[in-house]
Order: structure tokens, then C-alpha cells, then sequence
């Protein structure tokens, strides 16, 4: 099983249920190995299955639970 | 004339500003929807064109544990 890891900063999180909340609906998803989310980073990082999910999906399902999703690590800093 | 829809009020688990902001978010994505949301009693109250149906899945998107009360 291939996985791929992905950090995609989170705004609009305020406490500790929005982590949950996020973590408990993205990780029961196909291809989701495994997520950790950060309320004082505003990020989340996501191991997950390259052939079943993409970063602009995983993106998407961040954003339509209702926070503003945006890849963290796509343009690194020079 | 005033608005012609039914007011219907659910329960959602919010128990922050962030999870009324992002119930906030989901429902402006669906477009059509006339809303108050009330978060120390975890109420929305919407009006809207769209089927009760539409609306629950909608706030579902949130993965928060939603309810359909009934008409207001």
C-alpha cells in the first residue's frame, strides 16, 4: 500500500471540537491512513493513499466542512 | 409579499465560534438559504427553497451530528 504525506494549513479552527471534528470525519475516508490535526499550528497533516486521494481532494473535503483549507508545503519557502 | 418558505430549525453540535463559522460557510456554499444560527443552544434556524432533505446533508458536511427538530 503506497502512502504519501501532506500538510494543509487550516484557518477557521477555535477549538478543540473543530480539531476532533475534522480529524474524526477526514480519517474515516478512503484512502486515509492516518491525520493529525493542530489547533495552534492551524494545520493538518494527512498520510494517505496517492491512488485514492490527491491533495487538491483532501483539500476539498477540508474546505467543504466548512474552514478555509490551503496546501501548506506545495510552494516551499526559497 | 413577505417570504413564502417554511422556517425549519435543527440541532447542530456546535460548541465553538469555529464551528458556528463553519456551518456559516456550508450553508452560504449552497446559496438559497436565509439563516440565524444559535450557538449556545446548538440551533440553526433556516429559510429556505430547498428540501429538508438538501439542508440536513448540508450541515452534515460539517461531521458534526445534526438533527432535524421540525418547522418554526
Amino acid at each position: 500500500m503506497e502512502a504519501k504525506s501532506i500538510v494543509i494549513s487550516v484557518e477557521g479552527m477555535t477549538c478543540n471540537s473543530c480539531v476532533q471534528t475534522i480529524e474524526q470525519h477526514v480519517g474515516k475516508l478512503n484512502g486515509i491512513h492516518d491525520i493529525k490535526v493542530s489547533l495552534e499550528g492551524k494545520n493538518a497533516v494527512i498520510i494517505y493513499d496517492p491512488k485514492v486521494q490527491t491533495p487538491e481532494s483532501l483539500q476539498e473535503i477540508i474546505d467543504d466542512m466548512g474552514f478555509d483549507a490551503t496546501p501548506a508545503n506545495s510552494n516551499p519557502e526559497p | 409579499s413577505s417570504s413564502s418558505f417554511q422556517k425549519h430549525e435543527f440541532f447542530v453540535d456546535m460548541t465553538c465560534e469555529g464551528c458556528s463559522n463553519a456551518v456559516t460557510r456550508v450553508l452560504n456554499k449552497l446559496g438559497g438559504v436565509q439563516f440565524d444560527i444559535n450557538l449556545p443552544n446548538k440551533k440553526v434556524c433556516i429559510e429556505s427553497e430547498h428540501s429538508i432533505d438538501t439542508l440536513l446533508e448540508t450541515l452534515k458536511k460539517t461531521g458534526k451530528t445534526t438533527n432535524y427538530l421540525g418547522e418554526k
